[in-house]
């Protein structure tokens, strides 16, 4: 077994077997005499000779690693994948399309070092095309950052720095990859900072996104709100919900019994102030049993928050 | 699974009342699982039929034979077979147990190397099985047996068809024959996919989904199993349930929001939508008090907020659970193992490390490594 590297850097690659190559020689150019690393190709299931190019790299060169799952899961379990298996201090993720440049990871890995938990790039120059990547991609993290107050205003981009410490404290599934700052913040209270990134444009091989995540992403919204502010109490928002439903169920008897119709006894309007009743009630009993489960649960998981060291 | 209560074991054969093949063996080649359920066929032939193929091929092999207590009936002449010394155990589980438990009673008292599991009623032809054990030895994780239907009553081919068709349609998988019970598997498989319920029936799905390769493989169809088969309507709506609910737990294990906050969504948007219309018709001068399409759309409008809810409560046990266990399978990994290999010098390796660093976009030349299959 050889000595722990400092740096892991974790590539989740879906065919992309063009790219594979290029990648590690810039990998290689770029840390060289700077950090001791390791580079973990985490293959998603690809069909082309993705796994066979890291293979024939890999026994050139011990620290290029590969792990290939059984099947596609996505980049999400991917790259959990890869952190369970990273064994550096560090552990850096970039996308295995050569759009992200390996010379920037030298700089994420001193920011991370100036006392962060995890250091985000931020794509300047973004090579991508302009209706169908940049603006969506534009609104959606104004939308993050807005609900969730995480202040990150790249979240797609992959090329981040973690400590090992914070990744031990989170974990990654669904698709919650898009989200990761936030799922940082929620789950361990993780320090963040940004830092400008290059972008280059997609040479070879082809996309896998495409427009229509856009309702998932929309859905992924609600659950990446309630990791972030309500994971150790639903409670909050449960009841947040239910008050929501009394107070209107109390605005409608006034202004339906005084204001709109005084005198007049509406069997539709007592229908819809009890139906609202019975929705504050059942959402308040949700959320006692969601709680409960949390209670339950809690004993399971480490809920110590990542803590930084203060040198003075 | 309680397989305490197994006292209808034959203790192991006698040994020296038969030859060689019968003769208990610590680790056979293929341990044959027989789930006995409802209408078995004799048990002994099925044993003599399906035995007399492994002995030709000099397979070694043991019989399980496992079934709830009421087939205790059924199970008699495989015990009087144990008890002369033929390869043949006999277990009992407690009422109530379903196929699923019953495979994995009888999975935690296997010892061979492969498993073979049979239908307690023969469905393919017994010369067939052979071709899946070559399957799985040259790889796959699991065989599973697609009957030939050609000669098949039209009944039973409607049937299938419109099952896996719904079963295409719902799950999305193309299997040819999902439901065949004839499956050739290594046991490490069942340890790793939640087998409960109606699993033994999907288990070469549910195999797939945690990232086994699985093979289907066309065999001939027994003609006992070309009889005409009905059931009641009970039985049809059974399976329909089952893959309603394979469906949901295939697609929304991790993200139960993304299914109950899609409808609730729909729902409450729906309902806004005829609030707003109502406010709008009650301010050109409809009065809303009596009218029932107002309670309808609150109606719809806290349900979707409901199912909102329940899809949250979902998130919540899917996020404190996650963590017990890894959600994926690594198929191979160069991780560890290269450590020890250190650089070995393998001709297209030692080119790339010599090739200049210059080679940014430039086409590499194709190093002669192993390829995927």
């Amino acid at each position: 077994m050889k000595a722990q590297p400092e740096l892991s850097i974790v590539v989740p690659v879906l065919d992309e077997e063009e790219n594979v190559l290029p990648l590690v020689e810039r990998v290689r150019a770029a840390l060289e005499g700077r950090h001791t690393w390791e580079l973990l190709f985490v293959n998603d299931g690809s069909t082309d000779a993705t796994a066979a190019r890291v293979t024939a790299a890999a026994f050139a060169d011990p620290r290029i690693r590969l792990l290939s799952l059984a099947r596609r899961y996505g980049q999400s379990t991917a790259m959990q994948a890869g952190f369970d298996h990273s064994r550096g201090e560090v552990v850096v993720t970039m996308d295995g399309d050569l759009q992200n440049d390996p010379y920037d990871i030298p700089r994420l890995v001193a920011k991370l070092r100036e006392g962060y938990d995890l250091v985000a790039g931020y794509r300047m120059r973004r090579q991508d095309r302009w209706l169908t990547r940049k603006v969506p991609s534009w609104v959606a993290n104004r939308i993050i950052r807005w609900i969730t107050g995480v202040p990150i205003r790249d979240n797609g981009c992959s090329l981040k720095a973690y400590r090992k410490e914070l990744l031990d404290r989170m974990c990654l599934y669904s698709d919650l990859h898009r989200f990761i700052p936030a799922l940082a913040a929620g789950t361990a209270a993780a320090q963040m900072a940004e830092l400008e990134v290059r972008h280059h444009p997609r040479t070879a091989g082809s996309s896998s996104y495409g427009l229509s995540r856009v309702w998932k992403v929309l859905v992924d919204l609600l659950t990446i709100k309630l990791i972030r502010s309500f994971r150790l109490r639903p409670l909050g928002l449960f009841l947040r919900a239910a008050v929501v439903s009394a107070l209107a169920a109390i605005l409608l008897t006034i202004g339906g019994a005084v204001v709109l119709a005084p005198g007049v006894r509406s069997l539709t309007f007592a229908t819809v102030v009890l139906l609202l009743i019975t929705l504050a009630a059942y959402l308040f009993m949700l959320g006692l049993l969601a709680e409960f489960f949390v209670r339950v649960k809690s004993r399971e998981h480490s809920l110590a928050p990542i803590a930084t060291e203060l040198v003075a | 699974m309680s397989a305490r209560r197994n006292t209808e074991s034959a203790g192991g054969p006698k040994p020296g009342l038969r030859g060689a093949a019968s003769a208990a063996v610590e680790r056979p080649n293929l341990s044959v699982i027989v789930v006995v359920t409802k209408n078995p066929q004799p048990l002994d032939s099925l044993y003599e039929q399906f035995s007399s193929v492994f002995e030709d091929r000099g397979e070694t092999f043991e019989f399980i034979f496992v079934g709830e207590p009421w087939t205790r009936e059924h199970l008699r002449p495989v015990q009087a077979l144990a008890e002369w010394g033929h390869p043949i155990r006999v277990f009992q589980v407690g009422d109530g147990t379903g196929e699923s438990g019953l495979l994995l009673a009888a999975r935690d008292r296997c010892r061979g190397e492969l498993v073979v599991t049979l239908p307690s009623y023969q469905r393919i032809e017994p010369h067939e099985i052979p071709k899946l054990i070559d399957r799985v030895r040259d790889g796959a994780a699991l065989a599973s047996a697609a009957r030939i239907r050609d000669d098949d009553r039209w009944v039973n081919r409607l049937g299938h068809w419109g099952f896996h068709f719904l079963l295409r349609r719902l799950v999305g998988t193309e299997f040819r024959d999902i439901a065949s019970g004839v499956r050739v598997l290594r046991p490490e498989i069942l340890d790793d996919v939640p087998l409960y319920g109606d699993g033994y029936r999907f288990l070469p799905l549910l195999a797939a989904r945690e990232g086994f390769l699985v093979e289907e493989v066309e065999v001939v169809q027994h003609q006992h199993d070309r009889r005409r088969k009905v059931y009641s309507p009970g039985t049809y709506l059974r399976r329909f349930i089952d893959l309603i609910g394979l469906a949901f737990l295939s697609r929304f294990t991790q993200k139960p929001l993304r299914f109950f906050g899609l409808i609730g969504g729909t729902l409450v948007l729906v309902g806004a939508t005829a609030l707003v219309v109502l406010a709008l018709q009650r301010f050109a001068g409809t009065a809303l008090a009596n009218r029932p399409a107002l309670v309808g759309a609150v109606l719809l409008t806290v349900l979707g907020v409901q199912l909102i809810a329940l899809g949250l409560i979902g998130e919540i046990i899917v996020h404190f659970s996650i963590g017990n266990r890894p959600g994926y399978r690594i198929e191979e990994s160069f991780a560890e193992s290269v450590d020890s290999m250190g650089a070995a010098t393998e001709g297209g390796g030692a080119e790339d490390d010599g090739d200049p660093t210059g080679a940014e976009g430039t086409e590499q030349t194709e190093p002669p490594a192993r390829h995927p299959a």
